[in-house]
């Protein structure tokens, strides 16, 4: 008899947890539920769009579907449209996956002004998420606050030029945002020293590669890595990008009809003029979830329910991360589970009309390939409403 | 005809191809697929065909399931004499500078303990639309062609 086990969330961590267990136990009946009609999570809303590389894995993560045989059930918001009461009855294991789909909020004064913008907020008008907001205006001088691979991703594609945009997915309207943008120089700001930022090297040295930029590094950044120090002499772009390490936010004003960023340095107080701030200091739950309850709960180990990636540990880790972390749960799992045949399983979703499968998705990920320009690797749907329902469905 | 295939893998995508070169030889050939991680060196055949399917990480490094059996190499200092291999490289163009240096380390790590290094060293490209078996896959049937003559 084989059990069941529902993941919430068809990110990387819900995905590869998924194969790590059907890889060892072929007959399970795996159900991965996402609250977008589409899969893979920040593979394809995280990853940056020029990054097709690292969005490989979906290729793996379609196999789990498609010949591993686990369930996609999309358009389904555990906490809205099942409850987790429901759902632990119906599963013998219930795994969250869920990430973490919030900004960290800067924590100072003034952090909710116009004119501040969380990455994620930001990256999911750019990487077209169909629950984003509008592209902010983000004027002549933005500063961005954080100094890890997000802010990167972004420092990357606010600089690229449409050339080096190429082979990309970004879509038509980021694309025209980015062309339109009057950005004349970027200030980065970071807690940290400069050897210390949680950048990747690697990231920082295909920054400095660009041909727009012109990475700039105060004097007091004495512990700066080799990469950091070898980008900021080979670029000489006509956009400097200026790394401000050891500054630690504590005000945000308005001043000016723009903003004033008060920083603490070891030089004393200093304050930076922004047009816009980005803030890229980490991810946080959005409450739709009980996160903290329900952690309390895995901790305890009694409830036939696990979490594992972002929603477990923060937002700290990256795609490699979370196929190891589901190797070792899955051998959990199988090793703690008990199958009842009373739980129903997926038969709980069979009245619902609005869930979509998988092949709603290889319908989808066709149309979008078709769609491409030869600018572009792909064209995102990004209306849920033709997500739900593509108009050439809607014909068939 | 033995052929033992091997991988290096970071995300599983090389576990992935691994895989593929595998059920497409199973039939004419024994095959077997084991993780770099969990490789001595002594498990390399000398009778047969050594396969390896490594991808590259960060900036131009060994994949973390390659590392453990790289260390083993060097601290062993095996005598690969008589090991023959065909290596498989995954790379990422966006990073032009140490593309495909992963599978370029081990087949060089290799040759230098007395290994004998098969055809040349195609490295896939993640960021390019070339499916990564159509590639192996036509690669491995020339050299293996070539043992059988």
């Amino acid at each position: 008899m084989s059990a069941k086990i529902a993941i919430v969330g068809a990110g990387p961590s819900g995905c590869y947890t998924a194969q790590a267990l059907l890889k060892r136990a072929p007959d399970l009946e795996v159900d991965i539920l996402d609250a977008q009609p589409v899969p893979y999570g920040l593979v394809r809303y995280g990853v940056a769009a020029d990054h097709q590389g690292t969005k490989g894995v979906a290729r793996q993560f379609a196999r789990v579907f498609t010949r591993q045989n686990a369930h996609f059930i999309g358009n389904l918001r555990v906490g809205r449209d099942v409850s987790m009461e429901e759902l632990r009855g119906a599963y013998d294991a219930v795994v969250l996956a869920a990430g973490l789909s919030a900004d960290r909020p800067l924590g100072i004064p003034g952090d909710d002004l116009p004119g501040v913008i969380g990455s994620g907020a930001l990256t999911r008008a750019l990487y077209e998420h169909p629950e984003a907001q509008a592209l902010p205006e983000l004027g002549e001088a933005p500063v961005v606050i954080g100094t890890g691979n997000v802010a990167i991703d972004i420092l990357r594609l606010l600089a690229k030029t449409p050339e080096e945009l190429k082979g990309s997915d970004l879509g038509p309207v980021p694309t025209d945002w980015l062309a339109a943008r009057k950005i004349r120089r970027i200030t980065v700001v970071g807690r940290s020293t400069a050897g210390a930022a949680k950048f990747s090297p690697v990231m920082v040295k295909e920054l400095g590669e660009l041909s727009q930029v012109d990475l700039r590094l105060p004097g007091c950044a004495q512990d700066a890595g080799e990469a950091l120090q070898a980008a900021v002499a080979a670029s000489a772009g006509p956009l400097p990008i200026e790394f401000r390490f050891q500054s630690r936010p504590v005000a945000l004003e308005q001043a000016d009809g723009a903003l004033r960023l008060t920083v603490e340095t070891p030089q004393g107080v200093e304050q930076i003029a922004a047009t816009s701030v980005i803030s890229a200091i980490g991810f946080t739950s959005d409450g739709a979830l009980d996160r903290g309850a329900l952690l309390q709960e895995v901790e305890a180990g009694t409830g036939r329910l696990y979490a594992t990636g972002w929603f477990r540990n923060g937002s700290v880790g990256a795609i490699p991360q979370c196929r190891e972390e589901g190797q070792r749960l899955a051998q959990q799992i199988l090793d703690e589970i008990t199958p009842d045949p009373a739980r129903p399983g997926r038969a709980l979703f069979a009245d619902r009309s609005d869930v979509v499968d998988f092949d709603h998705w290889l319908q989808l990920d066709a149309r979008e390939l078709a769609a491409a320009t030869d600018q572009r690797c792909r064209q995102k749907i990004h209306l849920r409403e033709e997500l739900l329902r593509p108009a050439n469905l809607q014909d068939a | 005809m033995n052929i033992a295939i091997f991988f290096g893998t970071e995300t599983g995508n090389a576990e992935m191809l691994a895989e593929d070169i595998a059920t497409e030889l199973e039939d004419q050939h024994e095959t077997s697929v084991a993780n770099l991680a969990d490789t001595a060196p002594d498990a390399l055949l000398t009778e047969g065909l050594n396969v390896i399917v490594c991808s590259s990480y960060d900036d131009g490094d060994f994949p973390a399931s390659a590392k453990p059996f790289v260390e083993k190499v060097q601290a062993a200092k095996p005598d690969l004499t008589g090991v023959r291999f065909a290596i498989f490289g995954l790379g990422d163009s966006e990073y032009a500078d140490t593309y495909g240096f992963g599978s370029m380390k081990v087949a060089e790590l290799l040759v230098a303990h007395g290994a004998e290094a098969l055809g040349d060293r195609p490295v896939h490209d993640a960021a390019g639309d070339a499916l990564p078996e159509d590639m192996a896959l036509p690669w491995l049937e020339e050299i293996i062609g070539g043992l059988d003559a």
